[in-house]
């Protein structure tokens, strides 16, 4: 089998070892006798390798991001013909190297073991494998037959993907007589879009965070799922940055989302009275009188004190970034407010940037045009349904019955890659390439096209959708000839042939032809009955597992949110002032019930909700979408009925009236929280600018003491603590140890550090996905990971429950509050904080001395190694350990022939090579990267010459979007680290153990002011 | 063979100052030297209800070992380890083991240097007792850790790649400590046993038994100059083996104070380990010698003044262990470290109060029924207190390792702890294990030193039972 470039697919499964006895076998074969066996074809990724290609040295390919519509650049680091790693690119104008958890574990999608390994046709009940020529054939045979009767009732979905794709699918469907694709993506911030229309003409102008002194955000969660979620953590974590000059954060909406937390003030306005609030404040800063706000914060269920003090700091601080998001019935009217109010405080251009937006909601379809599509389908009104990487059956509201409507298409083909509930009904499956295998291009930048190419063989007998339907529009005589001859060719008629091509692919960056965005028909939305329950329901867009199309990839199930800390798991937020109503303790099940639908889930205690409030997050509930999803949590969206924002045709996800029962049953919590408060500890710590200015709450006990390669005095500038292991030399001989920094190896005059800015760390998560992707960290939620026989706890996130979850690097999330969270009542003025914990390599490390036999012990340039070969499993380090960073192998989450095994086939395709595989029964912890670390320096010897200052970095300080990691050598002041760890905010967490730890925290900056939120 | 008179029991059962080892008065109703023999080579011989206690005690040897093997197979995710709670019940077990085999060298060594005569009737048991606890203690570690397979890495032993041991690590020092203590205890139980197997020889009709019983006994011929070589031999390692007693507990104490933990991070240690140990393995020991006394018909051997005496030692070790809880709580409230103080706290009034309680309740306030010399006398009472001495004992060592991992610095990694079946059953494994060594000894060699026991015998048949009994052929 022959992929398009003509280089031979692989297909077989290969495991890892195996490849590599015969990588060797066949390497010497190949020299010897200049052929390869048969057996070796079978197995090596490259059959005939590419030039300069060295096995073992990684290939990087840029391309683009297709996880959600931004466009993010990512550079895909591949090894011996596989995809291991995907990293944001640093020159890309869109997120300037930084990259979220979703867009990383876009490999977890192209290894998904769900994925369909070959077309599927349906017989009877089942969908069967059949093969592409088959395939294509009866498709153009049923295309030929629907532009015959004309076409025009054929409806294609597509999940939006901005690029030349769309004109061009539009062109394919006119070319049989149909009517224009549906772009849709029910995460899409549809208010705000044509709101920005309204007022700016642009569906997303660019927010200045760096230039605002005060940010205020109307429901408008820009640090979780809504907008363009990297550029704005980028520009927010740089704003934030800043210290001095670094905006005020408000927050108003009914749940306290990340982007809450974050916030320094949290208004806890109603849903659904946000636009009120919005206007009235509008009328009182732009001088129309305060009249309206007493109305506007009884509505808000609010003290007026609190939009009176909103006001006027709007009116003082400037200049200032309002944004709208929200998802109830009025949030376009909220959003064009918010705008409206923009403009008259002057922040237009100043700001918002309309000129320099983004592109990348342009040809977006409204959910009310989808919603539209299903009753024209449920009506027996289309003939043929295609559908490509959206799953409307799960991610659309209960109430519009998609899968019931989609059931009654006569013809309906799937281009999806994934087994999901829609195309589960579907006729014929052509599985889509995934984004790493193929073709295509982005301009969310105007002017600057990012293309995407493929980094891979294909895994699966997959084809790009976009060969398929050339090759579909070739059997067409009247088609034939107005397409090239596969997608590739058109992609590089964009940029100007294949020369073209060849010179923009490096960067992955051309100059763009500015696309013609094709406009959204306009589909009058249906309001929909709220109900009359005693609570209202927010719904909101799971940060970590979006609209559901991540619940098939464990980095992002076992990922848990930002905000509930929450994995595998759907949970009903309520507030504890409600539980306590309710009876109800955390974990006990609750029964949402609205005038749609019913879910009983296990209750989550959350203090940043309002007591009126219930929230529950989309992207699980899935019942066809693999093995990791299938039966995992609750949808969600099965409580809402069909109801849309008037303006923008947007779903109404908040705001819809709910009753609230105590249920029978009781679930563990699938949680990383251990307490949610620090006790008074010091592990996350903050100061507000004005203590900082005049020196208070600064402490500058801990100490950087010792010239950095002459003295071993204890403390980070020294390459080791005074009592580190190892051998110290030998003082008669007069021979110099390896940990003496005058040793002639050289290898004590590094200290590796790490600094993390508390200030700019927002609690995303990137990080922990990056550290899962490069380090080979099993997730171990899964049903089928914990004891086989007689398990005292089984299904999702099992494991999590025992704490058992391995993460190398975690977010804790504590808030200052005095009790225990389910003790509090009702008050939103709270701090939050979120630090990353890791390894902290402690030059005097607990762990060291009380290993019995060296697993873990001290380089000789300050990292604590953990050898895994060596480790006998007695655990004494974890003890030892105040930080809690150690990590055991409870089950062979990595021995490939347990049930427990984390990475099945071909999910091991993405392990880092230059990482090992731990098997069960062995420790391990944070290393530093030390692979990047050797590597670096390998490099270095290579080219005869000394590391360069920040030559390279860890994995989570490069994935970082807020850019609050920085990594390096404290011993050489040459490094960035060497810089931040003087800076007055630095502390050490635990000082008071003298640990002399190699990870320095920032303190966070808090921004108090006149505005406190009266208690509610 | 002398003719002897068949001994009275004394119902009385002597004075009420049992510790003056004064012969005629300590087993008044010991009459001779071949009543002893009689009596106690009797006990040897196999009953039904032996042998079913022995079923019994394999069988549960059988869960726990199909436990384990399943728990080698799988990793140690099969049992209930809720990460920071690295160590559990295995652990737990294996200082409670441990603690028990300290119980039976206190006896038999120290209180023999200390010529506390009550020791005589149950030094042996007692004795047998710490070799079977140690080695039941000794398999825990091996249990317990994550590659079992890999245990021998902890021993110092000449490889190519030179590699050592980390001798910082309190878990090198108890390879050492602990295979020390099992070899004396071994050696100092075979040593004593020396004599009785010549005795048991003797008796022996058997010709096969016979031959292997005199291996066993290395020829004793009953000899002045063994007999002398054998007193001093027999006090050398008594004195050899004092220290250890201190020691071995204090090593294992030192695996937690050596740790950052707070709760464990404490110079207490040492002497608190030490005295819980012993007042487990008095606990131990009742709970064995109590049955033995009563089913094997020793009541005359192991006599109330006996058991009354053996109660004090009890009741004194009480007492040290509840001091050294109070010194804990007092010195986490008068060192004003904050988290210790939340530990502690945390460990009596929240999460883990059950724990604590039954720890206190066995461990502190039981015990003080033994000020009622009533009490002391009643073998009933004795090993219903015993039972429950295991019980707290057992949750003392839970409530140091459990909630101190479980409540450390970092409050995002407090965590909770749920032992499953493969926990408990290795721990029933590990009763099967210690019954089944501990049935087998005593049906095959003697529970109540013979040599011993008749060294305090009254003297009006001391000449003719020696010369005939001993081993004088």
């Amino acid at each position: 089998m022959k992929d398009l470039t003509g280089t031979d697919i692989v297909q077989e499964p290969v495991m890892r070892r195996d490849f590599l006895k015969v990588l060797g076998v066949g390497g010497v074969a190949a020299t010897a006798v200049g052929c390869y066996s048969d057996q070796v074809e079978k197995l090596i990724p490259y059959v005939s390798s590419p030039d300069n290609t060295v096995p073992g040295v990684s290939t990087y390919y840029a391309s683009t991001c297709r996880e959600c519509p931004v466009g993010c650049g990512i550079i895909v680091e591949t090894r011996d013909g596989r995809a291991i790693k995907i990293e944001g690119n640093p020159d890309h104008p869109v997120n300037r190297g930084a990259l979220c958890g979703r867009g990383q574990s876009a490999l977890q999608g192209l290894y998904n073991p769900d994925r369909y390994q070959a077309p599927m046709k349906r017989q009877g009940n089942a969908l069967v494998a059949t093969t592409w020529e088959d395939a294509i054939s009866t498709l153009a045979g049923k295309l030929a037959e629907a532009k015959k009767a004309g076409g025009g009732s054929a409806v294609f979905i597509n999940q939006h993907e901005q690029g030349s794709f769309p004109g061009f699918l539009d062109g394919w469907l006119a070319g049989f007589g149909m009517p224009a694709h549906l772009s849709v993506d029910a995460e899409a911030p549809l208010s705000a879009i044509a709101a920005n229309r309204q007022s700016f003409s642009t569906a997303w102008p660019k927010h200045d965070f760096s230039a605002a002194k005060l940010v205020v955000s109307f429901g408008a969660d820009f640090l979780d799922a809504w907008g363009l979620p990297v550029p704005q953590q980028v520009d927010f974590a740089e704003a934030r940055g800043k210290i001095d000059g670094a905006p005020r954060v408000i927050y108003v909406g009914p749940r306290r989302s990340l982007t809450g937390l974050n916030a320094d003030t949290w208004i806890p306005a109603r849903s659904g009275a946000l636009q009120a609030v919005a206007e009235a404040v509008g009328a009182a800063v732009t001088g129309k009188g305060n009249a309206a706000l007493t109305s506007a914060a009884e509505q808000a269920g609010v003290p007026v004190e609190s939009l009176e003090s909103l006001v006027a700091e709007l009116k003082s601080v400037k200049p200032s970034l309002l944004l709208a998001g929200g998802s109830d019935a009025n949030a376009t009217a909220t959003a064009a407010a918010v705008n409206e109010l923009n403009k008259a405080l002057g922040n237009i251009g100043l700001t918002i940037k309309p000129s320099e937006g983004s592109l990348a909601f342009d040809g977006l379809a409204s959910h009310a045009a989808l919603r539209d599509a299903t009753e024209r389908m449920a009506a027996g009104s289309v003939s043929v349904a295609f559908v490509r990487g959206a799953d409307p059956a799960h991610a659309m509201p209960g109430g519009t019955k998609f899968g019931e409507a989609f059931a009654k298409v006569p013809f309906k083909v799937s281009f999806s890659s994934y087994p999901d509930a829609t195309t589960q009904l579907c006729d014929l499956v052509l599985p889509d390439h995934h984004s790493l295998e193929s073709w295509g291009d982005a301009e969310t930048v105007r002017g600057t096209l990012s293309l995407q190419q493929p980094t891979m063989d294909p895994v699966f007998n997959t084809r790009a959708t976009a060969d398929v339907l050339i090759a579909v529009a070739k059997a067409d005589a009247q088609l034939a000839g107005k397409y090239p001859t596969d997608y590739r060719a058109f992609i590089a008629g964009r940029v100007g042939g294949n020369a073209g091509l060849t010179k923009a692919l490096p960067t992955g960056l051309t100059k763009g032809s500015s696309l013609a965005s094709p406009a959204a028909k306009t589909i009058s939305a249906k309001a929909g009955p709220t109900g009359d329950g005693e609570y209202f329901l927010h719904v909101y867009t799971s940060p970590v597992v979006g609209d559901g199309r991540g619940a098939n990839k464990p980095w992002l199930q076992e990922l848990p949110d930002p905000v509930t800390k929450i994995a595998w798991q759907t949970v009903v937020e309520i507030h504890p002032d409600t539980a306590r109503k309710l009876g109800v303790a955390e974990g006990e099940h609750v029964t949402v019930t609205t005038t749609t639908g019913t879910l009983s889930a296990p209750a989550y205690l959350y203090i940043g909700i309002r007591p009126d409030t219930v929230a529950v997050a989309t992207g699980r509930g899935h019942t066809a979408y693999g093995r990791y999803a299938n039966g995992c949590g609750s949808n969600a969206m099965s409580l809402l009925g069909v109801a849309e924002d008037a303006r923008s045709g947007q779903f109404v996800l908040s705001g819809v009236r709910a009753s609230l029962a105590k249920a029978a049953g009781k679930s563990r919590m699938v949680t990383t929280e251990g307490s949610a408060r620090q006790h008074d500890r010091g592990i996350a710590q903050a100061v507000t600018l004005e203590q900082l200015k005049h020196g208070e709450g600064v402490v500058h006990a801990h100490v950087f003491t010792g010239q950095a390669k002459t003295e071993f005095l204890p403390g980070l500038r020294a390459p080791v603590a005074n009592d580190a292991q190892g051998d110290l030399g030998d003082p008669k001989s007069g021979e110099k140890g390896q940990y003496d920094p005058n040793h002639w190896s050289g290898a004590a005059k590094r200290r590796w550090a790490m600094v993390v800015d508390l200030a700019r760390c927002t609690g995303c998560s990137a990080c922990v996905t990056a550290c899962y992707a490069e380090n080979n960290i099993p997730t171990v939620g899964a049903p089928w990971q914990g004891p086989q026989f007689w398990p005292d706890r089984t299904g999702f996130g099992a494991n999590v429950t025992r704490n058992r979850e391995m993460a190398w690097i975690r977010l804790e999330r504590y808030f200052e509050i005095d009790r225990e969270p389910k003790d509090v009542e009702f008050n939103p003025d709270f701090d939050t904080r979120v630090i990353p914990m890791m390894c902290q390599h402690c030059g005097n490390a607990p762990c060291e001395p009380v290993c019995p036999v060296y697993a873990t012990y001290h380089s000789p340039d300050g990292l604590n190694v953990q050898v895994y070969n060596r480790c006998v499993g007695t655990r004494y380090c974890s003890n030892g350990c105040p930080y809690k960073v150690r990590y055991f192998n409870w089950f062979g989450f990595g021995e490939t022939d347990r049930a427990q095994y984390a990475f099945p086939e071909p999910l091991n395709w993405q392990l880092n090579p230059d990482v090992t595989v731990r098997g069960k029964g062995v420790m391990e912890k944070c290393t530093f990267c030390v692979q990047r670390i050797r590597e670096a320096e390998h490099r270095a010897r290579a080219e005869d010459r000394e590391l360069e200052p920040d030559e390279f970095t860890v994995a989570c300080a490069q994935a970082c979007p807020s850019r609050a990691i920085v990594f390096g050598d404290a011993a050489d002041e040459q490094w960035a680290v060497s810089k931040l760890i003087d800076d007055s905010r630095a502390y050490h967490v635990f000082e008071e153990l003298n640990t002399y730890t190699a990870v320095v925290y920032l303190r966070k900056i808090n921004h108090p002011s006149s505005l406190t939120t009266a208690k509610a | 063979m002398a003719t002897l008179a068949e001994p009275g029991l004394d119902h009385n059962d002597g004075p009420k100052r049992p510790n003056i080892a004064r012969a005629g008065l300590q087993l008044p109703a010991v009459k001779d030297y071949a009543q002893v023999d009689r009596e106690i080579i009797a006990t040897l011989r196999p009953t039904k209800a032996w042998f079913t206690l022995l079923m019994a005690s394999i069988t549960c040897l059988g869960i726990g070992a199909a436990s384990w093997i399943y728990q080698i197979y799988s990793g140690l995710g099969v049992a209930g380890y809720s990460p920071p709670v690295m160590w559990g019940v295995y652990i737990i077990t294996f200082v409670f083991w441990i603690g028990i085999g300290h119980a039976g060298t206190l006896i038999s060594a120290i209180l023999y240097l200390f010529r506390a005569g009550f020791r005589t009737t149950i030094y042996r048991c007692a004795e047998a007792m710490t070799v079977f606890a140690v080695m039941t203690a000794g398999l825990f570690p091996i249990i317990h850790i994550g590659r079992p397979w890999k245990f021998f890495w902890l021993i110092p032993y000449p490889n190519w790649r030179l590699l050592w041991p980390n001798f910082k690590s309190p878990l090198v020092w108890d390879v050492f400590a602990i295979s020390t203590y099992l070899t004396i205890s071994v050696t100092f139980l075979f040593i004593g046993l020396l004599p009785d197997i010549a005795t048991l020889r003797d008796a022996e009709k058997n010709p096969i038994k016979k031959q292997m019983l005199s291996l066993l006994s290395f020829g004793w011929r009953n000899s002045e100059n063994e007999w002398r070589h054998f007193a001093r031999a027999y006090l050398f390692l008594a004195a050899f083996s004092t220290p250890l007693v201190l020691s071995v507990h204090s090593v294992v104490s030192f695996d937690f104070s050596m740790a950052l933990v707070p709760g464990w991070h404490t110079t207490i240690f040492a002497p608190y380990f030490v005295a819980g140990a012993i007042f487990s393995g008095m606990g131990m020991v009742y709970t064995i010698i109590i049955p033995i006394r009563k089913f094997f018909k020793l009541e005359h051997y192991v006599t109330l003044n006996v058991m009354d005496a053996g109660a004090k030692l009890t009741l004194f070790t009480s007492m040290v262990v509840g001091c050294a809880y109070i010194v804990e709580f007092f010195i986490a409230w008068y060192g004003g470290v904050k988290v210790e103080q939340e530990y502690f706290y945390n460990r009596v009034f929240g999460q883990w109060w059950y724990a604590a309680w039954i720890m206190l309740t066995c461990n502190m306030i039981l015990p003080l029924s033994l000020f009622s010399q009533k009490l002391r006398r009643n073998p009933t009472w004795l090993f219903i207190l015993s039972l429950f001495i295991n019980i707290g004992m057992w949750f003392e060592r839970f409530v140091i390792i459990v909630p101190g991992l479980s409540h450390e610095f970092e409050p995002w990694q407090w965590s909770g702890y749920r032992p499953t079946w493969v926990d408990f059953g290795i721990l029933l494994g590990s009763f099967g294990w210690f019954f089944m060594w501990f049935l087998l000894f005593i049906k095959q060699l003697p529970v109540i030193a013979i040599a011993e026991v008749k060294e305090i015998v009254p003297p009006r048949t001391r000449k003719s039972a020696a010369h005939v009994h001993a081993g004088g052929h």
